[in-house]
């Protein structure tokens, strides 16, 4: 079992108990904030164990995304391992795109083993999008499916029904788009997430509180939790990005305007992480949601500013 | 139908290496209907290979380049010419070629074309990929529509967080396919089945290669 780790932040709904694990912190009604670390291209650890102790005390979880938008990095069980050593709660992501159902079900009795007990499950970037377009996709199962194997695994089986010697014991999350269009089959897909296991979800990023009240409306009908997405904005040209190019992410023409006024790339950048943790803010007094999932892609080091500005540190 | 491409043209001569009398065989089924191996692109192929100083000692447009028996007594007729060449350029897809390999099994064989996938013809030679042969159909649960096909990850649990304004994340011009499912499952009003137990993951043990399948009755002769 995970040795205790004086990792936890604050709890934010008041009861102060220390939570460890993801699930603890959950159960304990704190406003759970968990962020990300993106691989390294390479073997030098130097910068991932730097923003690890960045996390350190100020967020509740991490996790180690899985070859994120397809481009080929160490592997996330590695740094979710790596995240542990270093006393901080790892969450694994693990997406169907590279590994056949043998090969999953084997990452996941090794990551067991190796102490990791949170993994998100997503179908995956496809291989086109990423930096080796030439791969073969594998997608022999996906979202639900891997969910489903989770529970098979939990339960003391493989997705076969063979026998374990020696059961996992998985906290699972999915990922759902709050601002899909349409919406009804991402909620109906987001209800079978649920019924397969998922107690956790992390969103696609989010910045209308209004739109994703609603979203949230009909998740609360579910037992899981729900993490609000936050990708910290940079400048209004990566706002424009998102909406241009990204699916599910809707930044509001105010908030790119308020990233255009902005006169230095450091003011942008303040903007960014000011939008960030009033939305945070707002989350959190509203109790919209059960928490937030920080996405600082590239701007890591904020994560602790932003939770101060929002007023979780 | 077997929609193919043609290869480009500098390859196919790379390909003949020193051969310099080749024996053309086309295809009157799909090849010929995707405009890559009927009598008009027989005579361009002769025509393209003379300009290049490669002797044609024949031609043949095969009915069903697949059909093994059929070819092999159509072929009979050019028994002189196809001795005369050294190597044989197939143009239908990678069955008609491998029929012609089986068939001369003394000389080189080369394909001429790409076999691409098995698809509709939706306008004249516009074709449209539908069916992956994955050797259990799933097509009474789907809306009749595939998603193993047109799903670029062939999911089977509804839409991917890439779809986009109902589009796909592999190309915006590219509908996703289980919105296709959905908007049809909600017309035919049998949306509940969409949104029912999450289907098994496939079972691949049912499409083994290499496909081998006898359908004739027991005890017949071939």
């Amino acid at each position: 079992m995970v040795k205790k780790r004086p990792t936890a932040p604050q709890d934010y709904a008041g009861t102060r108990e220390e939570a460890v694990t993801l699930r603890q912190a959950f159960e304990s009604g704190a406003f759970v904030v968990t962020a990300e670390i993106g691989p390294p291209k390479g073997t030098d650890l130097d910068e991932i164990k730097r923003l690890i102790e960045i996390y350190r005390g100020s967020v509740h979880a991490v996790n180690a995304t899985d070859n994120q938008s397809a481009v080929m990095r160490m592997s996330s069980l590695a740094v979710a391992k790596i995240v542990l050593e270093q006393g901080v709660e790892p969450i694994l992501q693990m997406t169907c795109r590279d590994r056949n159902r043998i090969a999953l079900q084997s990452d996941l009795l090794g990551a067991h083993a190796l102490g990791v007990r949170n993994v998100v499950v997503m179908t995956g970037d496809h291989v086109l999008l990423g930096d080796h377009k030439q791969a073969r996709p594998v997608y022999d199962v996906e979202s639900v499916q891997l969910l489903e194997i989770i529970k098979s695994l939990n339960g003391g089986t493989d997705m076969t029904g063979n026998a374990l010697k020696g059961k996992t014991d998985f906290f699972s999350g999915a990922v759902v788009t709050p601002e899909a269009n349409p919406l009804e089959p991402q909620l109906m897909k987001f209800a079978k997430k649920v019924s397969a296991g998922a107690k956790f979800f992390q969103t696609q990023a989010i910045y209308d509180i209004t739109m994703f009240s609603v979203f949230m409306e009909h998740a609360k009908r579910f037992d899981a939790k729900v993490l609000a997405g936050i990708v910290v904005l940079k400048n209004e040209r990566m706002a424009q990005y998102l909406n241009d190019r990204v699916a599910g992410i809707r930044v509001p023409e105010e908030l790119v305007k308020e990233l255009a006024v902005a006169p230095t790339k450091e003011d942008k950048q303040n903007v960014g992480i000011a939008i960030a943790a009033r939305l945070i803010r707002q989350l959190h007094e509203k109790r919209i949601c059960s928490g937030v999932h920080i996405m600082a892609i590239g701007m890591e080091d904020k994560v602790p500013v932003i939770m101060k500005q929002a007023g979780l540190l | 139908m077997i929609i193919t491409r043609q290869k480009d043209f500098e390859s196919i001569l790379r390909n003949l290496k020193d051969s310099r009398r080749v024996f053309l065989v086309g295809c009157g089924e799909c090849a010929a209907l995707c405009g890559t191996g009927g009598l008009e692109q027989l005579a361009g192929m002769k025509r393209r290979l003379v300009e290049r100083g490669v002797e044609v000692t024949g031609m043949h447009l095969a009915k069903t380049g697949c059909q093994v028996l059929g070819t092999k007594i159509e072929l009979k007729q050019h028994a002189e010419a196809i001795r005369n060449a050294d190597c044989m350029i197939s143009m239908s897809c990678g069955a008609g070629t491998q029929t012609i390999v089986e068939l001369q099994d003394d000389k080189p064989v080369l394909s001429a074309n790409d076999s691409l996938f098995l698809g509709n013809m939706t306008r004249h030679q516009m074709f449209d990929e539908r069916c992956s042969m994955c050797g259990e159909c799933i097509l009474d649960q789907t809306g009749g529509i595939c998603p193993i096909t047109g799903c670029p990850k062939g999911i089977l649990v509804g839409p991917c967080g890439g779809c986009d304004d109902g589009m796909c994340e592999i190309n915006r011009d590219l509908a996703c396919i289980w919105i296709k499912i959905y908007e049809r499952m909600k017309k035919l009003n049998r949306l509940g089945e969409f949104g029912a137990a999450t289907p098994k993951p496939k079972d691949w043990s049912k499409n083994a290669r290499p496909h081998h399948r006898i359908t004739r009755a027991p005890g017949k002769k071939p």
